[in-house]
């Protein structure tokens, strides 16, 4: 069996958490999150006829009062930065995550994430930052943490370009 | 080749070309023909597939071993042994079977020893303690917090015990083994190998230590987590209890092991646990326990039952012994009492009963049972009657019979019943008359009584004088009587003649006093015991033989010189002269 570290960063309030629930079963409460910052959940994929296991790590969301510690991040395959579509700061945040990342595990595989896309009147990223990301070679997904659109997505784009990598 | 330059030139006939054309086919064939036959002999192997089946066959091994470590040939290969395998197996699962049977019996054994044990262990805890003082406290304590009392049990009697061992890849948190105690139940190790590495990062950011320090133990109620830490990889062992320092040194030199054993496979893992097999036994070594040795000492109160339970049982004991001797006495007595026959005789509980045959002349079998110790109440008699022959029943019983008076005395000694002291001839004859006819006695003895009672007669006999008037053989008055009364003493003489079966010789003497001549007394003594001697055989007792004679006045009693002497001379003297 293969496993993977897998992180999730992003902005608070993104819908992480929300995210992980959709995905994988919870074995730890939610207060981790609000403690040590992290909490791990575990999720079993299938790329390619081979299962892979994901542990996820859900780490706490960075905000003006705190950061992310960085030291949750050693040894992941791939992580994804989230960010919420109705804010267009959380965007910023995830970019700014991605180079924080990126100094700690490498060059690794990453996905972003545009959560909240049922609230599409509310959207007010800027797509050609958008298209300027994808350009860069960032994968992005919209998903909706609230109907599951796109989650499964993500994650297995994520899977996939680890397994690959 | 003249040709050929001519083409060349321009000079074109068709003869001409039809020979150009023969010579090019020749040069080509000398200088490209070898090649062109190689190439004709690869394109028919490769149009082939029986031929490139066969060379395939000749590279794949090679192939695959130098390919052995590449995942995605482990990927590849995958789906296609599953495929290969699950069809073999509906198939034909038998050959498959076959080829496991020498892995799996093995695993299955020792998987199902290693339960066992760890059952046993747990089983021999439990039980060793499931009779004690302290047992009970502890299955009060389970019945007031709910808990199992095996985990009272193993809470009260644990040291320590490494319940869990988690091998975890340093910096990602990946678990790479995990093993645990067979009576523990574990939660996801893979989710618990991340959380502890978060715990260990978060423990090691707060504090700002180098990355070489960081957690090395913590504890959550029972429960402590020691952590070693090696370059690539660290160990976790969830202990309950608290183990000794060695356990520490046993954790280092494991994560050296396993350093050291698949040092590379650390160093370039990249999610694939397979290899950390290998280290699977090292952890498995470190699952151990120790449990607190029973106090051997007794408890006080286990004291105090066993002095209970000891005299209790020495009074059962001694009660049952003094018992069963006062039952032994009372049959020895029994048994020793003559007349009394004891056949059979049975206890049951605390009552008694006895069987047997019993003279009407012996004891009372129930005189026997004060004596003895025993109460009434507890014994039972059933006696049937009969005639003993111990001889003191037997001369009991020919007393009863006999009516014997108290001045004869009987003895038996075994056969032969004897009388002496003094009786009546009357009772000695018919003494001798019943006596054969009393069980026991075979004869009857009574010369003792009879020799008593013949001297008692003779001495009567010659104590009493019949008085005859002077010079007359008429008897003076009261003559007559006194001669009644000698005559009836003959007559039972002649009964106890009759019992011993002898005969008697009697003598009569008369006598006479001085007064006459010594022929006249003569005389007349003659005639005064011939009176007598006639009134005896008048009798006709047929066991005496009576003679008379007369002793004149040759032997007076007396001087004879008074009336009175006188009186008592005039005499007839009667005497057993012997037998016969």
């Amino acid at each position: 069996m293969i496993q993977k570290k897998i992180c999730m960063l992003g902005a608070t309030g993104v819908g992480k958490t929300s995210l992980v629930s959709r995905f994988v079963l919870s074995m730890f409460s939610d207060t981790y999150l609000t403690t040590i910052g992290v909490k791990v959940d575990k999720k079993t994929l299938s790329v390619d006829g081979a299962d892979i296991t994901l542990m996820l790590w859900d780490i706490y969301g960075e905000d003006e009062f705190q950061t992310v510690r960085t030291s949750y991040l050693r040894g992941a395959a791939g992580y994804i930065l989230v960010a919420d579509g109705t804010r267009q700061r959380t965007l910023d945040t995830a970019r700014e995550l991605q180079s924080k990342a990126m100094a700690v595990v490498g060059n690794v595989p990453f996905v972003l994430v545009l959560n909240k896309a049922d609230l599409a009147g509310e959207w007010r990223v800027d797509d050609r930052a958008l298209w300027k990301m994808a350009e860069d070679g960032w994968t992005l997904v919209k998903t909706s943490a609230k109907t599951g659109a796109g989650v499964e997505e993500a994650f297995l784009k994520l899977t996939t370009k680890v397994a690959a990598s | 080749m003249a040709n050929i330059a001519a083409a060349r030139q321009g000079d074109r006939h068709p003869a001409a070309d039809a020979a150009h054309a023969a010579d090019f086919a020749e040069l080509r064939s000398l200088i490209v023909g070898p090649e062109q036959r190689h190439l004709r002999t690869i394109q028919a192997r490769l149009d082939d597939p029986a031929t490139q089946a066969r060379d395939v066959s000749r590279v794949l091994p090679v192939a695959m071993l130098l390919r052995k470590d590449d995942p995605q040939m482990t990927r590849a290969l995958a789906p296609t042994v599953e495929e290969a395998l699950t069809a073999s197996v509906r198939r034909n699962p038998r050959p498959l079977a076959d080829a496991l049977f020498p892995i799996f019996g093995p695993a299955i054994r020792k998987a199902i020893a290693a339960s066992l044990s760890s059952m046993l262990e747990s089983l021999n805890q439990t039980i060793e303690h499931s009779v004690s003082w302290r047992a009970l406290q502890w299955r009060l304590i389970a019945l007031r917090t709910g808990r199992p009392f095996a985990e009272i049990v193993l809470l009260n009697t644990l040291v320590y015990r490494v319940e869990q061992v988690f091998l975890i890849e340093r910096d990602s948190g990946l678990l790479l083994q995990h093993v645990k105690s067979a009576a523990v139940s574990a939660r996801d190790a893979d989710m618990v190998s991340g959380m502890l590495t978060a715990i260990r990062d978060f423990a090691r950011d707060s504090f700002r230590v180098s990355e070489d320090e960081g957690l090395d133990n913590f504890h959550i109620g029972d429960l402590s987590v020691f952590v070693e830490q090696g370059p690539h990889a660290i160990l976790a062992a969830v202990v309950r209890g608290t183990p000794p320092a060695e356990l520490r040194q046993a954790l280092q030199e494991a994560i050296e092991h396993v350093h050291a054993r698949t040092g590379e496979a650390l160093v370039s893992f990249t999610g694939d646990s397979e290899p950390f097999e290998a280290v699977r036994p090292t952890l498995e070594g470190l699952l151990e326990a120790k449990y607190r040795p029973r106090r051997r000492g007794v408890s006080p109160a286990l004291w105090v039952t066993a002095t209970i339970v000891v005299l209790a049982i020495g009074t059962w004991v001694f009660l049952a012994w003094s018992s069963q001797s006062k039952w032994n006495a009372y049959l020895d007595a029994l048994r020793a009492e003559p007349g009394i026959v004891v056949v059979g005789a049975e206890r049951s509980g605390g009552s008694f009963t006895v069987r047997g045959l019993r003279d009407p002349l012996a004891k009372d079998p129930r005189s026997f049972v004060a004596a003895s110790g025993l109460t009434a109440d507890a014994v039972s008699g059933s006696w049937q009657l009969f005639q003993a022959l111990d001889p003191s029943i037997v001369q009991a019983r020919a007393r009863q019979l006999l009516h014997a008076p108290d001045t004869v005395r009987l003895s038996f000694d075994g056969s032969v019943l004897r009388a002496s002291g003094s009786a009546s001839a009357d009772w000695i004859r018919e003494s001798a008359r019943l006596a054969p006819l009393i069980a026991g006695v075979s004869s009857y003895d009574a010369r003792p009584l009879v020799e008593q009672r013949l001297r008692e007669l003779s001495a009567e006999l010659s104590k009493a004088l019949p008085m005859f008037a002077r010079g007359s053989t008429a008897f003076e008055s009261g003559g007559e009587s006194v001669l009644s009364s000698q005559l009836e003493r003959l007559r039972e003489l002649d009964g106890l003649a009759q019992v011993v079966g002898q005969r008697y010789a009697i003598e009569v003497v008369g006598h006479a006093d001085s007064d006459g001549t010594p022929e006249q007394n003569e005389s007349l003594s003659v005639s005064r015991a011939n009176v007598v001697r006639s009134a005896i055989e008048r009798l006709s007792l047929s066991h005496l033989d009576v003679s008379a004679r007369g002793a004149g006045s040759r032997e007076p009693l007396t001087r004879d010189t008074s009336e009175a002497d006188k009186r008592t001379n005039r005499r007839v003297m009667i005497r057993i002269a012997g037998t016969k």
